[in-house]
């Protein structure tokens, strides 16, 4: 029982979130192509959301309607999205059309690459799916591959699981500690952040804690299983993210590749079963760059994708205070880029509802921040000008820092320094070397369509690590503990981004085949034209 | 560019060293799960504080003291020479929760916990602690006195 009703909690945010993705970032050629990635993403923004809904509820003292608010805002959702996803009939024909003449093209195409597929299977140089409407071989390949290593991570986090069910250090320190003083304060909940505990920061964002608060309200039970559970989640979730999208935007031997890194990469398994916020941050920021690839992409598709964006990147906020200089950020490289394409008008209209999308978000996050959280340690510890000052002018801090971030930059993936050993460069066999050796061997892609959001995307990656140094920099706690125990942290959180961006610039693994389809799509242009004289006559009906 | 030897030796190391990895994360949790303890440390420190959770008020604020001094919990975290300390408070306070445990031994009633050897009884005179329940396994409930 207590099971089921922790799925119902999951699956009413899932569905939220599921029907709001589905609204706000169409299908570019309406043929359910990327519903996965819809669903990842929806999965993720849907827990978000609740999260936010349960502390609506808690500040206004509803407490105990915040289901009945789950149901009201699912079946809204649902309303809204089966109201708007019938198209008119022009749009039906249209699309209809549309269909008809790529199954035209692709029967055609069939035709003609036939001996030449037929050729390149015999020498197991796979092909595109798209083409053939089958896995190719590569794919099949590739996806048995990542099912094992999936298999592999998974398995890993069942044995940890039973080996530390509480998680790690920072799990019970901060995240399910914030959890059960929430859970178990009743209504005297907004006194757990005057409480002289400044050890456990309890001005860190609670998008994770009242995620785990909500699914014990459900189940009316605080068991163990929800923290892991949730940690599991936003793991399998944000690799599904980063296949999906790889996936949708260059191909599915990519996506999986992509995939594969990532669910591969020890410390980001280590993390995952740890229940740090580190992981469900991570989805964030990923969530937040790959639609800001699609709103490049699919610029025609309305203002949809850019207020999800914004969404995705409140959310980031609502998360880990991380978030907030995330938000900043992307704010800031989406008014430059759009000011450079499309000048001031359209800049400050695409980022007014990149804005509008973060502000339901962010004005919890202000609540959250203005109200009821304690000052952060870094912040209320930065002490006087002349000691800021010292530390700026002081190059040896630079240099400790810089260093630091080139050994923790290729060594974080292996997992926490040992501090017996001390910051020595030796990177684990999954670091960022395999995706820059990954863009060596297949080449990079000149795709004008992915550029902006090539140079947005590495432009955020920058600064945001540029903002951390600026961090390290002017901290107040000692430098040498600071980094150690949180500068791999950080660039995990970037990792998923940073695998993304890999991929994104190189060649997807069977790049040849585009370049084949669109050649062979040039010669069977009659064929469309036929089809164009055949609509005209009326010949083809919705 | 798949097509290209480049592109499959590529594939090929990217496959390897993926598998390699994922293999060596499962190998060393299952490794380390084996080796481990029946039970994990922090279910097993829950359960040991549980036990004064029925002795101690529901909420309000309760002193903490432990083996060594209040003041060097923390101070031995951020050198790195001592996290156990830190981690067994965090721990108390993990598991009574919503009851607030202070580290500090000036409240009417104080939990100690000595996982490393008993109480100084210069400490606890000096702190005016008087004994009120020793539940053993390091776990004991002081009250504040009256100056001696």
């Amino acid at each position: 029982m207590t099971i089921l009703l922790f799925f119902a909690s999951l699956l009413l945010s899932v569905t939220t979130g599921f029907f709001l993705v589905r609204i706000l970032l169409p299908e570019p050629d309406g043929k359910n192509a990327c519903v996965p990635l819809q669903l990842f993403l929806g999965t993720g923004i849907g827990i978000g959301i609740s999260s936010c809904v349960y502390f609506l509820c808690m500040i206004t003292g509803i407490i105990g309607l915040a289901p009945l608010l789950d149901i009201l805002l699912c079946l809204l959702s649902g309303v809204a999205y089966f109201g708007t996803d019938k198209p008119s009939e022009g749009e039906r024909l249209e699309k209809v059309l549309i269909h008809t003449k790529l199954k035209t093209i692709s029967l055609c195409l069939r035709k003609l690459t036939t001996p030449r597929i037929a050729g390149e299977s015999k020498n197991s140089r796979g092909g595109s799916s798209a083409a053939s409407g089958k896995a190719t071989k590569l794919e099949q390949l590739l996806i048995a591959v990542f099912s094992v290593e999936l298999a592999a991570s998974g398995g890993a986090f069942f044995f940890a699981f039973l080996k530390e069910p509480h998680g790690r250090w920072d799990a019970w320190l901060i995240w399910n500690m914030h959890a059960r003083f929430l859970a178990r304060s009743g209504d005297a909940w907004r006194e757990v952040f005057s409480l002289p505990m400044d050890w456990s920061h309890w001005d860190y964002p609670l998008l994770l804690p009242l995620s785990l608060v909500r699914s014990w309200r459900y189940t009316g039970l605080e068991s163990i299983y929800v923290p892991a559970a949730f940690a599991f989640i936003f793991f399998l979730l944000t690799a599904g993210l980063l296949l999906s999208a790889v996936s949708f935007l260059k191909n599915l031997s990519g996506g999986l590749l992509a995939g594969m890194i990532l669910i591969a990469t020890p410390f980001f398994i280590l993390m995952g079963i740890s229940q740090f916020a580190d992981v469900p941050f991570s989805f964030f920021v990923l969530a937040t760059i790959v639609l800001l690839f699609f709103q490049e992409r699919f610029a025609k598709k309305g203002f949809g994708p850019l207020l999800l964006t914004g969404l995705a990147a409140g959310l980031s906020a609502w998360t880990k205070n991380e978030g907030l200089l995330f938000l900043l950020i992307v704010a800031f490289v989406l008014l430059t880029a759009t000011t450079f394409k499309r000048g001031w008008k359209g800049a400050t209209t695409r980022c007014g509802w990149f804005l509008a999308g973060a502000l339901p978000v962010l004005l919890f996050v202000i609540y959250f921040k203005m109200q009821l959280a304690p000052a952060n340690d870094l912040t209320a510890g930065l002490a006087a000008g002349e000691t800021v000052w010292s530390k700026l002018t002081d190059m040896s801090r630079y240099g400790a820092i810089a260093r630091d971030f080139f050994i923790t930059g290729l060594n974080f993936t292996k997992g926490p320094v040992d501090l017996r050993v001390g910051m020595k460069l030796a990177p684990g066999a999954v670091s960022i070397l395999l995706p820059a050796a990954w863009l060596w061997f297949a080449g990079i892609n000149h795709d004008p369509k992915n550029r902006n959001g090539v140079i947005c995307t590495a432009a955020i990656l920058i600064l945001m690590l540029s903002g951390y140094f600026a961090v390290y920099l002017l901290t107040p706690l000692p430098l040498e503990y600071h980094i150690a125990t949180s500068l791999n942290r950080l660039y995990l959180q970037l990792w998923p981004s940073i695998i993304f961006l890999f991929f994104m610039i190189a060649n997807p693994p069977d790049a040849n085949w585009e370049g084949l389809i669109k050649k062979t799509a040039a010669a069977v242009s009659p064929a469309r034209k036929s089809l164009s004289s055949q609509r005209k006559q009326g010949h083809i009906k919705g | 560019m798949f097509t290209s030897i480049k592109q499959k030796m590529g594939i090929l190391l990217l496959v390897a060293l993926t598998c390699s990895s994922a293999f060596s994360a499962l190998w060393q949790n299952a490794r380390s799960y084996g080796e481990a303890p029946e039970t994990d440390p922090v279910t097993v420190h829950e359960s040991r504080i549980l036990t004064l959770k029925e002795l101690l008020p529901a909420s309000g604020s309760v002193g903490y003291i432990t083996s060594v001094e209040n003041d060097r919990i923390f101070a031995a975290e951020k050198t790195f020479a001592n996290v156990e300390f830190l981690g067994q408070y965090v721990l108390t306070q993990y598991t009574l929760a919503p009851l607030v445990v202070r580290n500090s031994p000036a409240y009417p009633i104080v939990v100690g916990n000595f996982i490393a050897g008993g109480p100084d009884q210069e400490f606890l005179d000096k702190n005016h602690l008087l004994l009120v329940r020793d539940l053993g396994d390091g776990l004991i409930i002081y009250r504040k006195g009256g100056k001696p």
